[in-house]
């Protein structure tokens, strides 16, 4: 087999990230929120106390990268995760349910017809701006790519001999669903999710820049980077760290993602 | 092929009204009245109980959208209370922004994917591949917030090449327009190119492995006419719906690069409005937004038929 460098590049970053995330409970090197207004400005260097400075309240850069990856994990895992559960269980049920399928997936077309992250802006609008905003917002973003993905899937699978055969077996719905297609569309589902993740911190860091999403004083890696914006152009270390945390975690799912994506087709091509 | 036309116009419509349907009932479980919003704090409860009236707010819900659907049928889409003026006149200023920005953002992302596309598919597994399928990945993992940023520090204000905010319409200047819109149009392409790249590089080489290629090259064809005259137009089907798709996307999608560089586009409207809870100004933005890339999709969809016979015929049932 060849080897796949984009699933072990990806399988790499994301480490990076979750040992970020780890150390974010165990280990800041300053409290992450603390002002300390006669330190402000500091530049970054290794021999210095802030390695990578201080923004324009004195507070330490690098614990403030180190903390906010637990916003924007936060939101983007349990984003997606709702997301999923509710797509999938909504494709399932129009793939199998005939009177639901029509009114389902229609709703589906109809929010897959939002560009952007104007969906997730306009329903930030309905509810309060944070975390919790962020995710209600991501999760219904979620929704349609699942229930789609799902809705193919087993409309694909639903002729095949095996299901026609639990079927004559009398087997109900909802064992159907469990003992055949969810392992069936499990690979895809995983490869889904990994891609979902990347799109989901790209969704959540823009919300926080256009200070919809994460509110201040608390640490994101958007909202650093709005809040680095007028100091910038003295400034410029401000917004290194936030724009590479952010490029780290969305290439390593999105690498991850194609990397199991191509493993799925290779395998799909050595069955023929 | 009239019956495939026909069937994409009944899918497009039912989206639209799907669409309608949730933009004004999810804007309309808003909490807050609307009314109260427009007035302000200190309003009396007599002069918002008025205004709720006047605007139709005690009125049963579907009535209220059946209403709100008439109007913008006939392109009434209310008064924003922000800006004080007609929701149609301020989408209609904005426009030409976004539209500039998206159209220049779509050629340069087209050209740089085309290029390094086809090099990577000739060459594939070379030196030249790996290089364009990092940028493709690298791309897409970029937020364009923080390169568009580091565009107007070195672009803007160290090299001075480029203005870092605002936009100067054609008819004013044409040189400066092109200015004005480069780097914001530069930063929007970055976005594009990874996913264009993709279907550009899956598509040439599955179009070189076709028999025709062989043939191309049995009858002698030197190597660029065999690259662009035939792996390319077999490879075109793919990449022209995917870019009639991103423009489609960038025409309503722009908010986070027209706010970095202060420009007066819809996205920028779409921020204000979501900013102050401007409902009306919200609503008809998310419908004129979707409706554009409703149709936009829709007329690139049945181009792309008509230029392309096997698409026809695999509608058709020929296949």
């Amino acid at each position: 087999m060849r080897k796949n460098i984009s699933l072990i590049l990806g399988i790499i970053l994301v480490l990076i990230i979750i040992a970020v995330w780890v150390l974010s409970f165990v280990y800041l090197p300053y409290p992450p929120n603390e002002m300390n207004i006669p330190n402000k400005f500091l530049k970054p260097g290794i021999d210095s106390e802030h390695i990578l400075g201080t923004d324009n309240f004195g507070r330490d850069i690098l614990s403030r990268i180190i903390y906010g990856s637990r916003n924007v994990l936060l939101v983007a895992i349990s984003s997606v995760t709702l997301g999923a559960l509710l797509g999938i269980f909504l494709g399932a049920l129009a793939a199998m349910e005939r009177f639901a399928d029509t009114i389902i997936m229609r709703i589906m077309d109809g929010l897959m017809a939002f560009p952007g992250i104007l969906l997730a802006m306009m329903l930030v609008t309905v509810m309060e701006r944070g975390i919790k905003g962020s995710i209600a917002a991501i999760s219904i973003f979620m929704v349609p790519v699942f229930s789609r993905l799902v809705y193919s899937m087993i409309l694909e699978t639903e002729a095949l001999l095996y299901i026609k055969a639990a079927k004559s077996y009398g087997s109900s719905r909802k064992q159907i669903f469990i003992r055949h297609y969810i392992p069936a569309m499990l690979p895809r589902l995983i490869t889904q999710f990994t891609s979902a993740i990347g799109s989901a911190v790209m969704i959540e860091t823009s919300l926080s820049f256009l200070g919809l999403g994460v509110q201040p004083p608390y640490a994101s890696w958007g909202l650093m980077l709005s809040e680095s914006r007028q100091f910038f152009l003295g400034y410029p270390y401000l917004a290194v760290g936030p724009g590479i945390a952010i490029i780290i975690t969305v290439l390593g799912f999105n690498l991850i993602g194609d990397g199991l994506n191509d493993i799925i087709i290779n395998r799909g091509n050595s069955d023929e | 092929m009239f019956n495939y036309v026909l069937d994409r116009l009944k899918s497009s419509i039912v989206v639209l009204f799907v669409v309608s349907i949730i933009t004004f009932f999810v804007l309309m479980i808003i909490p807050g009245n609307p009314a109260q919003l427009i007035l302000g704090a200190d309003a009396t409860p007599e002069a918002i109980q008025e205004l709720h009236v006047a605007m139709g707010l005690d009125r049963p819900l579907y009535q209220q959208y059946f209403s709100w659907l008439l109007d913008l049928l006939k392109l009434d889409m209310g008064k924003s209370y922000v800006y004080g003026e007609s929701v149609t006149v301020l989408i209609a200023k904005s426009i030409p922004v976004t539209f500039s920005l998206s159209i220049f953002a779509m050629i340069m992302a087209a050209f740089i994917a085309f290029l390094f596309g086809m090099i990577s598919a000739i060459k594939k597994d070379s030196i030249a591949d790996y290089f364009s399928r990092s940028i493709m990945q690298l791309g897409a993992a970029i937020p364009s917030f923080w390169i568009g940023m580091v565009f107007i520090v070195y672009f803007g204000v160290k090299l001075k090449l480029f203005p870092v905010s605002g936009f100067i319409p054609f008819e004013v200047n044409f040189f400066r327009f092109i200015k004005s819109i480069t780097l914001p149009s530069l930063v929007l392409a970055i976005g594009e190119i990874g996913t264009l790249l993709r279907i550009i590089r899956s598509s040439m080489l599955d179009s070189l492995k076709q028999d025709y290629m062989d043939m191309a090259r049995v009858k002698g064809l030197s190597s660029f006419k065999i690259y662009i005259k035939y792996a390319l137009r077999g490879a075109l089907t793919a990449p022209l719906t995917i870019i009639g798709m991103q423009f489609a996307k960038l025409a309503g999608g722009t908010v986070v690069v027209e706010t970095i560089f202060a420009l007066p586009g819809l996205g920028r409207l779409v921020l204000t409005a979501v900013e102050h809870r401007d409902i009306v100004l919200l609503q008809g933005l998310v419908m004129f937004i979707t409706s554009t890339v409703i149709i936009i999709t829709l007329i690139v969809d049945i181009s792309v038929m008509f230029f392309n016979p096997r698409v026809k015929s695999f509608q058709q049932g020929d296949l």
